[in-house]
């Protein structure tokens, strides 16, 4: 039985992945409503262009429903691992561009390009709120240690490349992700203090 | 393990979550981690902040036309389905996936009959080394027959719960067709979550995101977005160790 768009929508990210693998389009749309911004925002992020971008996040949406939504409760959030799916995706696309550039700044032109939306639901706009006060957390990393971060997470550059790309020893990457990250979650434990 | 190996795994943490560290490493990082109570609790403590970056980014609108085409799709997909289910979109099992897989149902997997297969690799196992790991994990090395597909390798290196699938000296692919992993477990064989294509230097690689029970992982050539079933039969399949 088909649940209808209503019923679904009452449902948690974890109640929808059973009736998505079970191919029910309503349980999708919902999903996809709900995090379908989410993931273009991360593929744009990454690619830097629109249409690619779109591509990326058809497929990663388009792979989760085809591929049954196997999801495992124990890796963390529905949103999280789906989050997961796109940025792979679209460091695969990075990977295979030749001559990529990486992008070294938060501040970069798609943040610029970027639209903010005209309305959106109280549970949109607290997670617009919250990203806003995780990109202040990351704007207040030392350069050196965002620059690392920002390499190999959105960038998909590994430690070797990033040390080759900054001309700085391996250990002085593995140092600065490590204080770097260790820095956005202490924040993450003072709630963003 | 020593003292100052223990320091330098530890120290390798945050370059593992952020997806930087080279496959070998990651598996020996996630071998110190089966054993090391301190480090594991270090990463999951990190962990958050992981999931913090892709949620730091600037929203920007998704297009309500990209919308419209996912949904597309996911109609025609469900519309396919219920007619498999009812019986009017059945074929029969025939050519590879048929051999593999018998007369058994992988979850609905429906072989397409009279597809070509790319003129890319056709990589069949000539063999393999399997290296060191835990339980459900271990690297898996398999090198391509060099008569159909020469100088093709396929590694997947399994760290437990995922794995990673590379693929060394692979020609360029159409520019409508990708890449898609699958896993067999037993006579199910599902879509691994993975689409990718060769870079330049025709190395493609690819993240399985669950290992767990896999007894091999295969690589078909399939239309942009993959498939809910292969379409063609394998371009590589790596057995896995069990």
């Amino acid at each position: 039985m088909k649940v209808r768009r209503e019923k679904a929508e009452r449902l948690a990210d974890e109640e929808l992945m059973p009736l998505i693998g079970e191919k029910d389009p309503a349980a999708f749309e919902v999903f996809y409503d709900r995090h379908g911004g989410a993931a273009y925002s991360l593929a744009y992020r990454i690619v830097g262009e629109r249409a690619v971008a779109e591509d990326v996040t058809q497929e990663a949406f388009i792979s989760i429903w085809r591929s049954g939504a196997r999801f495992d409760q124990a890796r963390g959030s529905v949103r999280s691992w789906m989050l997961s799916i796109v940025r792979n995706r679209a460091i695969d696309v990075l990977r295979s561009k030749a001559g990529r550039a990486p992008k070294l700044s938060f501040d970069d032109d798609a943040i610029l390009e970027a639209r903010p939306s005209e309305e959106f639901t109280d549970e949109e706009a607290l997670r617009r709120e919250t990203a806003q006060e995780l990109r202040g957390a990351l704007g207040e990393l030392p350069n050196d240690q965002s620059k690392v971060i920002e390499l190999a997470y959105f960038a998909g550059f590994s430690h070797s490349e990033i040390a080759e790309v900054l001309g700085v020893p391996l250990g002085t990457v593995k140092g600065r992700m490590r204080l770097g990250l260790e820095k956005i979650r202490g924040q993450l434990a003072e709630g963003l203090a | 393990m020593s003292e100052k190996d223990h320091d330098l795994r530890r120290e390798e943490i945050a370059a593992y979550l952020l997806d930087s560290l080279e496959p070998a490493e990651a598996t020996d990082l996630e071998r110190h981690l089966e054993g090391c109570v301190e480090c594991r609790t270090e990463l999951e403590w990190l962990r958050p902040a992981i999931q913090a970056l892709p949620e730091s980014v600037e929203r920007v609108d998704a297009p309500p036309a990209l919308r419209a085409r996912v949904m597309d799709e996911v109609q025609a997909d469900a519309k396919r389905a219920r007619a498999a289910r009812e019986g009017t979109g059945a074929a029969g099992k025939e050519g590879f996936w048929s051999r593999v897989l018998g007369d058994r149902g992988p979850l609905g997997l429906r072989p397409v009959a009279g597809v070509a297969v790319l003129a890319l690799v056709v990589a069949a196992v000539a063999g393999y080394a399997i290296g060191g790991g835990g339980s459900g994990g271990g690297s898996s090395t398999v090198v391509a027959n060099a008569g159909k597909a020469p100088g093709v390798t396929a590694r997947v290196v399994s760290n437990g719960d995922s794995g990673t699938l590379r693929l060394a000296n692979v020609r360029e692919i159409p520019s409508d067709k990708v890449l898609q992993a699958w896993v067999r477990r037993g006579d199910k064989v599902v879509s691994a979550h993975a689409l990718f294509v060769p870079d330049n230097k025709g190395v493609a690689t690819a993240t399985i995101p669950n290992m767990e029970g896999v007894e091999v992982v295969m690589v078909t050539a399939e239309p942009r977005g993959g498939s809910a079933q292969p379409t063609s039969e394998p371009i590589v399949s790596v057995s896995m160790p069990q």
